[in-house]
């Protein structure tokens, strides 16, 4: 501990200020608020705050950051974050500083985001005890009040002067080297700092009536309690606000934005929030949290009970940023969770305390946001609104895909969408993807041509095991444009036609004019290794159509199959999995046998941007994906 | 081929038309991609024949539908520029109080003669692909969508509310402020100008697809306002809530 005179301080921060290769910020009053800011002087510095509107996370997540410059001629290139200046944030309250912890841990987990970690990384946090506390405070009940770690230097108001507990090397060469007088501490000093933080985290206006240790598991009680969370959202605006405001928010939307001559431009990531109306839809039209109970319920679940299991902390700190900010204040989670107590009690539910999960977290390599370039090297069209598009990597590398992987596609200056790889692994040198018109990206992806310019990212996500699948009967069913992902499978198994048991094909679509890969689809026919059926919903009086006519669970009862050995995999529109899942169910597969692949929402393709979330799992990095019995058990899922 | 453009304009300020003539360097890189061929607040010419049409005001007479009929018959693109195209804006106002009144107001001993009918927007006639909303709207909206249109992209026009770019803009908010604001049901990509300037968002760009407009005049009455002052704080640019064509 040290102790170093309030004026003495002032000289500290003015001389930080002073070195012009320091980004120094720190609270600074804002109207009758406060917010971090740049300092200019000491003089600014209000550490007597209570909260600042924006947690200090902005300085590593920024609201709105480039990701990535384009040119149309020579690609994408990540922006270089060499040239950043190391920031010092002064001022930063115990909970905001666990909320940064929270942070590391979530954009270092199985791929690391550079660019908040290398911001983090050259930063220094000023810490500084809370002096006072906010009306909507409850840091203590989450044990966030004080810190003992987390920071370079933490500071206390022991009225003339301040205690400055040197948390790292960082912190104490900082101090050395800027600031003149710093004197050890007494042990009369150490006592008051005691004293203080004994006295914060008795303090608080708002507190739970239970152990906060209940929190995931009385949340995992309460899930299907639809007319709770009816209730308590019936005024949500979806302004996300209270999500915006989070220190440990982090889900984030991403825009191109082409400069004036439209050749060259960035493509910027900005903060985004899961009670926004439109977070979780996707272009045809379905919206996977289409009601504000489900969206609030989503907010609730991410932070007390999915991350609670992916790395073992609530991820609140009690900063109460969401209650103030809350207009018709219903964001407050005291309030909500005081209520889910006070019903589990009434209506008689029995909660526990949860154990803290055994977490193994994974960290890996580094995201690149910037594409590579692929060339357009053959361009069919297939239907009036699906073509397909043979692409080349510029680089001459493989794609090296999984079948059932996908890839993030740009367009310069529109955007980019992700797509299945739809060839199988063992065509080598090109990749196929077969695209639907739908909105922007896809349709942009249609006018181009061969010899046309695309970025790619990935592949990314779980494909299909086809080691697992090896000797097993398959039996694949599509519906749509489910055939494509099932088709880099279809045909790996194809190319080792001799490691796998009986293949068969279902496959339906709309109309006969929507069939996909027709050629090659009714070649099958004249296959003897391979079953094939089809059938359409319905063939308007112009289409001609010689095979069956019914939505594809008809065909299902069509096959003779042994449901011990065979494994059946699944791809189409959302409303098919149920229904398919359930006649297969009632031939006797079991659950374990039963794979999918699922559609999201996607932004970043790598598990940070929230967009795909499906309860606790990430469709773009746990699946696309999936075993049925992994999923059969979460809600959002199917 | 450069893409030919041409402007309009209806029951409106014509501030808007101003906001685009002021453009000033940025219009010059601009007309390197398109070809103006009517404007009538910079140019006399006036030709048929262009892709896509900028409207800007509402529609408030019967006469003015035939006129933007033609003009969805020639353009490929139809573009409703400022509030008075996107939503009706502030000639709705005039929805709330009766027509003849209104027409004697207007047109004094001679309103019988005039046909007016309740304000609309553009896009209450004809069918509208684009929007630059806005009282007026913004340079920086106008040239997004019309860089967006020349790559071939639908402009992202969001569909959350000002509370969004207000928190991302770290403003106090004017309820904090003693303020009445409508920003929680008013679709944002003003990047919440106005609340950042220390006044409150009246809502010019119309609301989102879904507002909970209940819930906005009850935390209107929560902070003080009378339950009448509440509903008139919709009225300013709220004003027309009919169908799309
Ligand atoms: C794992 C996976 C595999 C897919 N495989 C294929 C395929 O092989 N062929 C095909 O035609 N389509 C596929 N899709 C759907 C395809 O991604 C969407 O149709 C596409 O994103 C629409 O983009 P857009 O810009 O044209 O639409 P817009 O409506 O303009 O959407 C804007 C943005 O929202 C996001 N978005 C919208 N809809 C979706 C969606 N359905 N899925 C993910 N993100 C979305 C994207 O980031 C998109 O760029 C797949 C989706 C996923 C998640
Ligand atoms: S809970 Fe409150 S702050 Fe959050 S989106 Fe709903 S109204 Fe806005
Ligand atoms: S949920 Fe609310 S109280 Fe908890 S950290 Fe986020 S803003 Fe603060
Ligand atoms: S999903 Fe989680 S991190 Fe993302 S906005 Fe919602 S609560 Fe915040
Ligand atoms: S000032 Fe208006 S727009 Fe801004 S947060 Fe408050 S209510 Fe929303
Ligand atoms: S803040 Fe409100 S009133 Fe101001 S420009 Fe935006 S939408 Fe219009
Ligand atoms: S988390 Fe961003 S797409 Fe999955």
């Amino acid at each position: 501990m040290h102790v170093l005179s309030k004026e003495d301080f002032s000289e500290f921060i003015n001389s930080l200020i002073a070195d012009n290769s320091l980004n120094v910020v720190g609270v600074k009053s804002k109207g009758e608020k406060f917010a971090f800011g740049p300092l200019e002087s000491a003089n600014q510095l209000r550490l007597d705050y209570d909260v600042t509107i924006l947690p200090p996370k902005k300085y590593f997540f920024p609201q709105r950051e480039t990701l990535v410059t384009y040119n149309v001629s020579s690609g994408y290139k990540s922006k270089s974050l060499e040239d950043v200046k190391p920031t010092i944030i002064v001022g930063a309250h115990p909970y905001d500083i666990m909320a940064l912890l929270h942070m590391d841990e979530i954009f270092r987990e199985t791929k690391s985001d550079p660019n908040y970690l290398s911001r983090r990384n050259s930063s220094v946090i000023i810490g500084v005890n809370i002096q006072n506390m906010s009306e909507s405070c409850f840091a203590s009940s989450m044990g966030c009040a004080t810190i003992d770690y987390g920071y370079d230097l933490m500071l206390t108001d022991l009225g003339d002067k301040y205690a400055i507990d040197v948390g790292s090397h960082k912190g104490a060469d900082l101090l050395n080297k800027y600031s003149k007088n710093v004197k050890k501490g007494l042990a009369r000093d150490i006592q008051s700092v005691g004293k203080k933080k004994q006295e914060i985290m008795n303090k608080t206006h708002q507190k739970f009536g239970f152990s906060s240790e209940l929190i995931p598991e009385m949340l995992g009680k309460f899930y299907e309690k639809t007319s709770f969370w009816e209730d308590h959202s019936e005024e949500c605006l979806s302004c996300g606000s209270c999500v915006l405001v989070c220190p440990t928010c982090y889900c984030f939307d991403v825009i191109d934005n082409p400069d004036l001559s439209l050749k060259t431009g960035e493509r910027e990531r900005t903060w985004d929030g899961c009670l926004l109306e439109d977070f979780a839809k996707i272009s045809s039209g379905e919206n996977f949290r289409n009601t504000k109970a489900t969206r609030y319920r989503h907010r609730y679940f991410k932070k007390g009970k999915y991350l609670f299991d992916r790395f073992g902390f609530v991820s609140c700190v009690g900063c109460g940023r969401c209650s103030s900010t809350c207009l018709p204040d219903i964001a407050n989670p005291v309030n909500l969770f005081n209520d889910m107590y006070d019903e589990s009690l009434k209506i008689g539910i029995q909660i526990d305390p949860a154990t803290i999960p055994d977490i193994k977290i994974k960290t890996g390599n580094t995201i690149d946001y910037a594409p590579k370039i692929a060339t357009i090297v053959k361009k069919v069209p297939m239907t009036a609104n699906e073509t397909m598009f043979e692409l080349k990597l510029d680089d001459g590398s493989e794609l090296g895909h999984q079948p059932g992987q996908f890839v993030q596609v740009s367009v310069f200056g529109v955007g980019e969408a992700p797509f299945g790889v739809s060839s199988s692994p063992t065509k080598k040198d090109t990749f196929e993807l077969c695209i639907r018109k739908l909105g922007n990206v896809t349709s942009k992806i249609h006018t181009l041509n061969e010899g046309d310019k695309v970025g790619i990212r990935g592949p990314f996500g779980n494909g299909f095991n086809a080691e697992l699948l090896k000797g097993k009967d398959l039996l694949f069913v599509a519906g749509g444009l489910g055939i494509v992902p099932l088709r880099s499978l279809f045909n790996y198994v194809l190319d080792n036609r001799n490691d796998y048991g009986r293949v068969i094909l279902l496959y339906g679509c709309k109309e006969p004019r929507e069939l996909l890969f027709g050629d090659e689809i009714l070649s099958l026919e004249d296959r003897d290794d391979v079953e094939f059926k089809s059938t359409v919903d319905r063939c308007p009086e112009n289409e001609v159509w010689n095979s069956n006519v019914g939505v594809i669970t008809t065909l299902i009862p069509q096959v003779d199959f042994d449901p011990q050995k065979t494994y059946a995999v699944v791809c189409g529109p959302p409303i098919m999995y149920k229904f398919v899942i359930r006649d297969l169910k009632s031939h006797n597969v079991p659950d374990d046998h039963i794979i999918v692949s699922l559609e999201r929402r996607m932004k970043c393709g790598v598990g940070k941007c929230g967009h795909c979330q499906i309860n606790q799992l990430y469709v773009c990095k746990d699946g696309p994906v999936f075993n049925y019995s992994k999923i059969k058990g979460i809600p959002e899922a199917l | 081929m450069k893409p030919k453009v041409a402007f309009f304009d209806f029951a409106g300020c014509e501030g808007d038309q101003l906001q685009i003539a002021n453009l000033e360097e940025e219009i010059l890189d601009l007309l390197g991609q398109v070809e103006v061929v009517s404007f009538r607040e910079v140019m006399k010419e006036h030709s048929d024949d262009y892709d896509i049409a900028f409207i800007e005001g509402s529609c408030t007479r019967l006469q003015d539908e035939e006129r933007l009929k033609e003009i969805r018959k020639n353009a490929s693109v139809v573009v409703a520029i400022g509030s008075c195209a996107t939503i009706g804006g502030i000639n709705s106002l005039k929805n709330y109080q009766n027509m003849d009144d209104v027409k004697k107001i207007v047109y004094g001993e001679k309103a019988s003669l005039f046909d007016t009918y309740p304000a609309r927007p553009i896009d209450a006639v004809i069918p509208v692909d684009a929007y630059v909303h806005g009282c007026p709207m913004t340079k920086a909206e106008f040239l997004h969508v019309v860089k967006s249109l020349l790559l071939g992209k639908k402009p992202e026009i969001p569909n959350y509310p000002v509370c969004v770019e207000c928190k991302k803009n770290e403003n106090v908010c004017a309820f904090e402020r003693g303020e009445f604001c409508v920003g929680p049901i008013t679709r944002a990509g003003c990047d919440s100008c106005c609340v950042n300037e220390g006044t409150k968002c009246w809502g010019c760009r119309g609301m989102v697809d879904n507002p909970n407009e209940n819930s906005q005049k009850e935390v209107l009455v929560k902070y003080g306002l009378s339950v009448d002052d509440a509903i008139g704080k919709f009225k300013l640019y709220f004003g027309w809530q009919g169908k799309k064509k």
